[in-house]
């Protein structure tokens, strides 16, 4: 029997002209690992939050929703908080009470259950969840990958027959997300509980789908195996099938009889079978990066910097030396802890580090971070949602530039001007915290710029965000460089490093321990590269990006 | 390294500081008051260790002195007379006891409730709480959980507002205020709006269903009935003390203390035991250990 069976399901929010969502018929069998994919505002949400009553969005719904054969209307409050599951994207705002055991408790106590039975489901679901190591703890002490554990876990304390996961790995780093849907994979092959998730990593979890839909604009354009939904996609060249798997991608953009890889396995023997042969790269061995020839002074440059956060704490950076040339793209990359967003704060002189110096622009930053060294330097935040004040986004704008002595007209040229190159001019008269997260993102990145810096830094700018917003943001920083910024970029997202950045540097335990241009910084690489890398640098050591290995593969297939 | 005591049911543990910060409160005779005193003390820097003795000397000596000296000041009652103040008033005997027997209560019941807030932990409170009221328990362990939230927010925000040259830094109070009141601001604008996805959260998982239980790990075992029965003997016997007279004493217009009678001696003999309850629970349990790990 169907978990679900959806019947002519149309939905209007209030006082939108547009339908939010329109399925004329899906099913969701039982024991089904589905996932669901879009762009960002294409109604995933809006979707999976109606196959929960207590969560529907209030508007126009027409069309009917069975569980179990029955009506979902008809399910009482009771049932459907037991049986269907619902994990949201936030870590942080899913967690109630302030200590883990409570939390995993917390849904079987609105349930009434006994003592008793409590006790035990509690012990259980520590137990297959690993738990136990800090039953004990307070939630503020866990780290973001723990919290969104202890929600599924929560959940899934209550033994629901269908889990429903709202882009949960959003606000994690690769690794937390790797362990999470690792975890959403153990419940669904061991438990048998039908899952159906929400992702932007389609990477990590199209190898564990049983089923993949792809949505856009409220409909689901794509529905089949990921093979086949991916195939589909690359079909109607759908701007989604930049977020494919780069086998995927790299699979499409060579002609071939051949079934489609899906893991970067698959890719590899795919690429066997084509008896390509082994490249050899143009430079044997690894050249020192350009940074180092260029005469003019490094717009940041820090020399042997130390730095902790207390003195009894242990080092964050540890002698951590870089340069940092004018007007380019530098992206940060390296795992948790390993002192990326520290050396950030460092060169923007929100701390001090207690050995070493900083300069901006040739000059040493003094100890007063007034003076920036002769430099502008700005910082945009993680998390956007920190930098607005006001009620709409124009006159959050307009307030960056309160204070100085710039006349009205030239006030609104600059908001103009900053508006057209972050395109947000069409959301200026909306409230910020009503954009979406990556409208917010640029927003916040507009506020940024409005202080015309020389030096912009960013943390994390790609975080849970979509492939189409990963393509403004690049087009943005080419213009900004272009100009002559120097854009420093901390960051997870390694494909969209390998992609944009003018230099990558990897950190490790408070240092750099290498530092290249994309090319040769990424092959150099054998584990910490993209997964087109990855799969092809056995005959392509040099390609970085599925384009790279593209074009190659491509040359030395039509040339033979 | 955490105290026997403080690992016994949270009922043991506020019924047993419930007794002695009452009995501290109303024994102003000098022997008892010397036992609740030190009683307190040792478990105090029992439970803080090296970090006590700060409290002590920097806080709480100073507070008691000034308790002492200010009541033969200001209080005049008594008979025996030792000396006059400048002003003509008399200094008396009575009123110097009474100045510090009341010290050594103020001192005495403030070492305890020092105790009680480092051993009653909030999930102890809430878990009594929510045996009564489920709801305002559950609302204090939200809202514990949203407290530190805050805090680290307010942090965020307000490094996120540096970056933009605008956090609660820099010269002036005037500055130093908007930046303060900027960061407010956005905090509860950002508490609000997520504030909704957690109700959310709190409803998918059935919160407002009639017939809430309250889970807790607590457990009443047989060892917290055992304190709790010894607890409650010793106590009864100090009320019983106080209530029969033997363990007062009286300071005005003279000092009067109560005879020596057999009673009196075994309630004497028995309130030193409750003071050092939890330190003979520790020291049981140390000897314990000791003797397994002799038999290894």
């Amino acid at each position: 029997m169907d978990v679900y069976q959806i019947k002519a399901l149309s939905f209007t929010y209030p006082l939108a002209s547009r339908r939010a969502l329109f399925l004329p018929e899906l099913c969701l069998g039982k024991g089904e690992f589905t996932v669901l994919c879009g762009r960002s505002g294409c109604g995933k949400t809006t979707l999976l939050r109606h196959l929960k009553p207590a969560l529907t969005p209030h508007g126009e719904s027409a069309g009917e929703i069975l569980f179990f054969g029955k009506p979902l209307a008809e399910l009482g409050l009771r049932e459907q908080a037991s049986r269907i599951g619902f994990v949201q994207q936030n870590p942080d705002n899913q967690i109630v009470t302030d200590k883990v055991w409570h939390e995993l408790a917390f849904g079987l106590e609105s349930l009434g259950t006994d003592s008793e039975t409590l006790r035990l489901r509690v012990a259980e679901t520590a137990g297959f969840f690993g738990i136990q190591g800090w039953f004990r703890e307070s939630v503020s002490r866990l780290s973001g990958g723990q919290k969104q554990l202890l929600s599924l876990a929560s959940v899934m304390a209550m033994q629901p027959e269908v889990l429903i996961l709202d882009e949960p790995t959003g606000q994690l780093d690769p690794v937390a997300a790797g362990e999470f849907l690792d975890m959403v994979q153990r419940i669904n092959r061991e438990l048998g509980i039908t899952v159906l998730l929400s992702e932007q990593r389609l990477e990590a979890v199209f190898p564990m789908a049983d089923r993949v839909l792809v949505m856009d604009e409220g409909e689901i354009i794509a529905d089949g195996s990921p093979r086949e939904a991916g195939t589909r996609l690359e079909a109607m060249e759908h701007p989604m099938r930049y977020a494919l798997p780069s086998p995927m991608q790299i699979y499409a953009g060579i002609k071939n009889n051949l079934p489609c890889p899906v893991t970067v396995r698959e890719g590899r023997q795919w690429l066997d079978r084509l008896e390509i042969r082994p490249q050899v790269p143009a430079s044997a061995g690894r050249e020192k990066p350009d940074t180092l020839q260029k005469p003019d002074p490094p717009a940041i440059e820090l020399r042997e910097v130390w730095f902790r956060y207390e003195k009894p704490l242990p080092d964050v950076l540890r002698g951590l030396t870089m340069k940092i040339p004018g007007g380019v793209l530098y992206c940060i990359a390296g795992g948790n802890g390993s002192g990326k967003t520290t050396a950030l704060s460092v060169m923007a002189g929100l701390l001090r580090p207690y050995r070493g110096q900083v300069c901006l622009g040739g000059e040493v930053l003094s100890g007063k971070a007034a003076g920036h060294g002769g430099m502008r330097l700005s910082m945009l935040p993680q998390s956007p949602q920190t930098l607005f004040v006001k009620s709409t986004v124009r006159a959050d704008l307009l307030e960056m530039l309160e204070g100085g002595a710039i006349s009205p007209g030239e006030r609104e040229d600059r908001l103009r001007a900053v508006s057209e190159l972050t395109e947000i001019a069409g959301l200026l008269s909306r409230h910020p915290f009503d954009l979406s997260g990556g409208e917010q993102q640029r927003a916040a990145l507009a506020k940024v710029l409005l202080a015309e810096p020389q030096i912009l830094l960013m943390d994390e700018p790609t975080k849970g965000m979509d492939g189409d917003f990963k393509l403004r943001l690049a087009s943005i920083l080419k213009e900004l460089t272009g100009r002559g910024v120097t854009v420093v970029m901390v960051s997870h997202d390694i494909e969209f490093c390998a992609r944009y950045a003018d230099l990558c540097c990897l950190f490790f335990d408070g240092g750099m321990v290498s530092e290249g241009a994309p090319g040769s910084f990424f092959s150099g690489n054998s584990v910490y590269t993209t997964a087109a890398n990855r799969m092809a640098r056995h005959v392509f050591p040099e390609a970085v990006t599925a384009e790279d290995v593209i074009k190659r593969a491509n040359a030395a297939l039509g040339s033979r | 390294m955490r105290d026997a005591f403080s690992s016994y049911h949270p009922t043991v543990n506020l019924a047993y500081f419930a007794g002695i910060i009452l009995l501290s409160m109303l024994l102003l005779h000098p022997y008892f008051l010397v036992f609740s005193f030190l009683g307190g003390l040792a478990y105090f820097l029992r439970l803080r260790g090296r970090g006590a003795l700060r409290f002590c000397f920097l806080f709480l000596l100073p507070l008691m002195a000034a308790a002492a000296v200010l009541n033969p000041l200001f209080n005049h009652a008594g008979v025996t007379i030792l000396a006059y103040l400048p002003d003509g008033n008399p200094v008396t005997l009575e009123s110097i006891c009474y100045g510090a027997a009341a010290a050594g209560m103020f001192g005495a019941v403030l070492l305890w409730f020092a105790c009680c807030g480092d051993v009653m932990t909030s999930d102890k409170w809430i878990y009594l709480f929510g045996r009564i009221f489920p709801a305002q328990s559950l609302l204090l362990s939200m809202a514990l959980r949203f407290i530190p939230r805050y805090q680290m927010q307010a942090g965020v925000i307000s490094r996120s507002q540096a970056c933009l040259g605008r956090g609660a830094t820099g010269k002036g109070i005037l500055r130093k205020a908007r930046g303060g009141l900027r960061i407010l601001s956005i905090l509860t604008t950002w508490a609000l709006e997520n504030a909704i996805e957690t109700a959310d959260s709190m409803k998918a998982r059935g919160y407002g269903l009639p017939g809430r239980t309250s889970f807790s790990l607590f457990r009443f075992d047989g060892r917290d009935r055992i304190v709790f029965f010894i607890l409650m003997g010793l106590a009864a016997a100090a009320f019983w003390g106080l209530a029969a007279g033997a363990a007062g004493i009286r300071f005005f217009p003279s000092i009067h203390l109560p005879e020596t009678t057999p009673s009196v001696v075994a309630i004497r003999i028995l309130y030193p035991v409750l003071c050092f309850l939890p330190l003979i629970l520790d020291a049981a349990e140390e000897l314990q250990w000791t003797y397994i790990r002799s038999r290894l």
